[in-house]
């Protein structure tokens, strides 16, 4: 009898390298349940994850892993996915890795939409490195490279997803792993790119966004009944920071994912002749497990005649 | 074997790399072997282009001496190729041009011939090797079947204009100037069994191709079974990844262009990992972003084959022109020390054994394979056997690794073994977890600092490296003479060393060729073995400061006794490596 899939079946045997009471435990727990609930075998599952504290996480739960370079886990992911779109693929890192560093892919793996969950740590500092600066740092925080207080102001992600009509655009807190596993859970089962933008605190170098500063103002949008189809009040929410701090669904967009645009119109152009039943996502077979003819070399060779 | 050399001269957006290639095509039909260059501005209209088309009844790997015919497309240009003609040239162009004496001008109103009969003034490309056919005394059977082949994406249309064309530049010249062109071919060489009219029958069926260099490299890596190619658009790579892109669909690939290099590189090691086989493409400049992931490629073992074009540099440099200065960049390239392969082959045949031999490489001990080109050898088109294309076909298939029964959840992705080569899995596979990871790592792949994992983990990658060494076979001297001084050469330049040798040869020199289709591992033995003692030795090489030279110095402490060097973005020509090994090999030695 198959065994029966519990937050302990994700239960990895690597030692944990986190400060004590750091946000990225709570975050942990929150993916261990998510999955268990979805039902998701370890091996179904790929965790793509760059560098930096939060890009630790995968080696900390039983999943396929690959811990890659900062800044480089959506390209990586974007390999993976296209290659064999029957495992769940997760990106996850932290703001430096995902905002700073890959800055450029983050933009464009919004754009592209495949489907794919992109977990971000958002301590608004650098935690391996020691606490210099990070794109999401509030305007005025000082940190070991901002001795003056950080002068740009703070990068928002969410909005830009917003803008760029994301699949999937939720937010949770750390402090609150129940609620975060169901906003993981819907990102999961989402079709197409989904942000999951986690609100953390960095016991030892962000000593102005604690856990207490966050549970003073995080609220949870579904009171509110916030509707994630009516971008408008999306943008809104995604902007919204200070005294009130929105979590949960902020927008959901009905655009097709890469994937199922890239197989549709292959579908359009024509007959995909033997062997070549693979392209870009949807619902192919993984490519590892595709054969191809040796006629399709000679085929193409007389094209030279 | 006789032989005779055309240059088409115009203007960026003329048209001529369709005209060179469709008149060499045709060539390749009738029964010659055709080499063609393109000298390409990096601009997309104006300026000045050329193409020459070396065509003979032998095989041919450069470019030929003083042209016989010139077809300008722009009459203002004729006057800039004067100086690279034979005192007996014809020059075919639109209105009367002034030659020196001894060239005959036959002028032909090509455009209005375009306009007439292919409906578009672009078609005068069309009429103008309609017209070059006739002066050497060619027939245009077969025309229609050829543009079909060539045309067939763009429509019924096309093919039926352009045929037009070329046989109102055909008739042009059939009626008028027959007698103005002197320059005949001799019997074709190649394509036995063709229709006994010779010359000049297209009744054969065909068995050599006409194919650039990045065509042949697609056209391998497809052979051996790729499924994933990335690249960010860059000279002289771009073709390799646009062929991929228009043959997506029959060929079964995933290919993307992703927002950069970096994401291009990261994408493909994604791909692999999870099973593809992956391909980037890029030249220098993008291949400077692709360093990180490279030692990312490295560490991780993952397979992966990089097709890498040199054009010169440092910087932007000049994009549409040729070098042969990233040698040493590529085999450092990336931080930290872990294993790869420098393929450098010389022309279409090699680029397509090299890609089969790239992937195989990569596959068996999971790590880097480059495959180097320059422009020089992408861009150019290269007359070639089509069973030389053919002949590795099965061997670069996907070889599963035959996987032992394993306890569930026990694999480790980096198990030490002889070879240093892991059994590999890929996510998915049923109750095993597969582990990659950039930090230094356990046999699972977790990270680690531990001191003797880290040594027994830098053991294991570079011992990988004595695998490819046995893979990679011989090196030789390519001639069966008593050769007293040896000429060294990688890449591109092997057409003209090896002509020029031969040239140097006939005049009784002892010299003979060596040329390296890998870098990498450098075969300082298969070297040591060539070079006894008494012998010159001499490099060829596109760039400044001798890399080659270097490689010979470094790897097995050899001090070379001259270096041929051109670094101006041009080809060599067979003249000028054949007269300054002269030099090099002094008065005597011949």
């Amino acid at each position: 009898m198959a065994e029966q899939l519990t937050p302990r079946s994700f239960e990895s045997a690597d030692p944990i390298a986190w400060c004590p009471g750091c946000g990225n435990f709570g975050i942990r727990e929150a993916v261990k349940l998510a999955l268990s609930e979805l039902g998701l075998k370890p091996e179904q599952t790929c965790f793509v994850s760059g560098i930096g504290q939060a890009a630790k996480a995968p080696h900390y739960i039983r999943c396929n892993l690959f811990n890659g370079l900062h800044g480089r886990t959506l390209p990586v992911a974007t390999g993976i996915k296209l290659t064999n779109p029957e495992l769940v693929v997760f990106a996850e890192g932290g703001d430096g890795d995902g905002y700073a560093e890959g800055g450029n892919h983050f933009l464009h793996a919004l754009r592209r939409n495949l489907d794919m969950t992109y977990l971000v740590h958002d301590n608004q500092i650098y935690g391996l490195t020691k606490g210099q600066t990070s794109p999401t740092s509030e305007a005025g925080l000082r940190t070991r490279t901002t001795p003056c207080g950080a002068i740009e102001p703070a990068f928002r992600p969410l909005a830009l997803a917003v803008m760029m009509d994301t699949g999937f655009v939720g937010r949770g807190f750390c402090g609150r792993p129940r609620h975060l596993a169901d906003i993981i859970k819907q990102a999961v089962q989402h079709r197409g790119f989904s942000l999951v933008e986690i609100l953390q605190n960095c016991v030892s170098f962000n000593h102005v966004n604690t856990a207490k500063w966050y549970s003073h103002r995080i609220y949870d949008l579904a009171e509110e009944k916030h509707d994630p189809a009516d971008r408008d009040k999306a943008y809104q929410k995604a902007l919204e920071w200070g005294d009130r701090i929105p979590l949960g669904v902020i927008y959901k967009s009905g655009r097709e994912s890469y994937g199922v645009l890239a197989r549709d119109m292959t579908e359009v152009a024509g007959t995909v002749p033997d062997g070549a039943a693979s392209l870009r996502g949807g619902d192919c077979p993984p490519l590892a497990t595709s054969e191809r003819t040796p006629a399709l070399v000679d085929r193409l060779l007389a094209n030279f005649r | 074997m006789s032989e005779l050399s055309i240059v088409i001269t115009g203007r960026a957006g003329q048209g001529l790399q369709v005209i060179s290639r469709t008149l060499g095509r045709m060539l390749v039909r009738a029964g010659y072997y055709v080499f063609v260059t393109q000298d390409v501005m990096s601009r997309i209209r104006g300026g000045h282009n050329f193409a020459r088309v070396r065509v003979s009844s032998g095989p041919v790997a450069a470019d030929g001496d003083k042209a016989q015919v010139l077809v300008a497309l722009d009459p203002a240009l004729v006057a800039r190729h004067l100086p690279d003609l034979a005192e007996d040239a014809v020059v075919v162009t639109e209105a009367p041009a002034e030659l020196p004496a001894g060239m005959n001008a036959v002028v032909i109103p090509l455009a209005d011939l375009a306009r007439e009969h292919g409906e578009d003034p672009v078609m005068a490309n069309a009429a103008a090797v309609g017209a070059t056919l006739a002066l050497l005394g060619l027939e245009l059977d077969g025309t229609e079947e050829m543009f079909e082949n060539q045309f067939a994406h763009k429509g019924n249309e096309v093919v039926k204009r352009n045929v037009a064309a070329v046989r109102a530049g055909f008739r042009a010249v059939e009626d008028d100037h027959k007698r103005c062109c002197s320059h005949r071919l001799g019997t074709p060489a190649h394509g036995l069994g063709h229709d006994p009219k010779l010359p000049g029958s297209f009744g054969h069926v065909p068995r050599h191709v006409l194919i650039s260099g990045s065509e042949a490299i697609a056209l391998g890596a497809i052979a051996a079974g790729v499924r994933v190619v990335t690249g960010y658009p860059m000279s002289p790579a771009t073709p390799i990844v646009a062929y991929c892109f228009g043959h997506a669909q029959e060929a079964g690939l995933i290919v993307e262009q992703p927002e950069d290099e970096v994401s291009a590189a990261n994408l493909a090691i994604g791909a692999a990992f999870a099973g593809a086989r992956a391909m980037v493409c890029t030249a220098g400049g993008g291949f400077c972003l692709m360093n990180e992931a490279l030692s990312l490629d490295g560490m991780t073992e993952v397979p992966l084959v990089l097709c890498v074009g040199m054009r010169p540099g440092p910087a932007t440099g000049m994009a549409t022109r040729t070098a042969q200065a990233d040698v040493l960049f590529s085999i450092y390239a990336g931080h930290g020390e872990f294993p790869r392969a420098v393929l450098t082959p010389a022309d279409a045949g090699q680029a397509f054994l090299a890609a089969q031999e790239a992937f195989r490489i990569a596959w068996k001990y999971q790590t880097p394979v480059f495959i180097l080109f320059d422009q020089f050898m992408a861009d150019s088109l290269w007359t070639v056997e089509e069973d030389d294309l053919r002949t590795e076909n099965r061997q670069g298939r996907q070889e599963r690794q035959a996987s032992e029964p394993m306890e569930a959840y026990s694999y480790r992705r980096y198990k030490p073994t002889e070879s240093g080569v892991s059994p590999m899995l890929v996510p998915g596979t049923p109750e095993q977890l597969v582990y990659a990871d950039s930090d230094e790592h356990t046999e699972e792949g977790h990270i680690t600092e531990s001191a003797a994992t880290r040594d027994l983990m830098v053991n294991k990658r570079n011992s990988k490296l004595h695998g490819i060494r046995q893979e990679l076979g011989e090196v030789k001297v390519e001639a069966e003479v008593e050769a007293e001084t040896l000429v060294f050469c990688f890449g591109s330049t092997r057409g003209v060393v090896a002509e020029a040798v031969a040239r140097l040869q006939k005049k009784g020199h002892k010299v003979a060729m060596v040329h390296l289709r890998y870098v990498w591992p450098f075969p300082a033995e298969a070297v040591a073995g060539l070079v006894t003692k008494g012998k010159k030795v001499v490099t060829v090489e596109q760039n400044h400061t001798g890399q080659l030279a270097q490689l010979l110095l470094q790897e097995w402490g050899l001090r070379v006794d001259g270096i041929v060097r051109r670094y101006d973005g041009r080809p060599f020509t067979v003249g000028e490596v054949e007269s300054e090994l002269e030099k090099m090999m002094g008065v005597g030695n011949g």
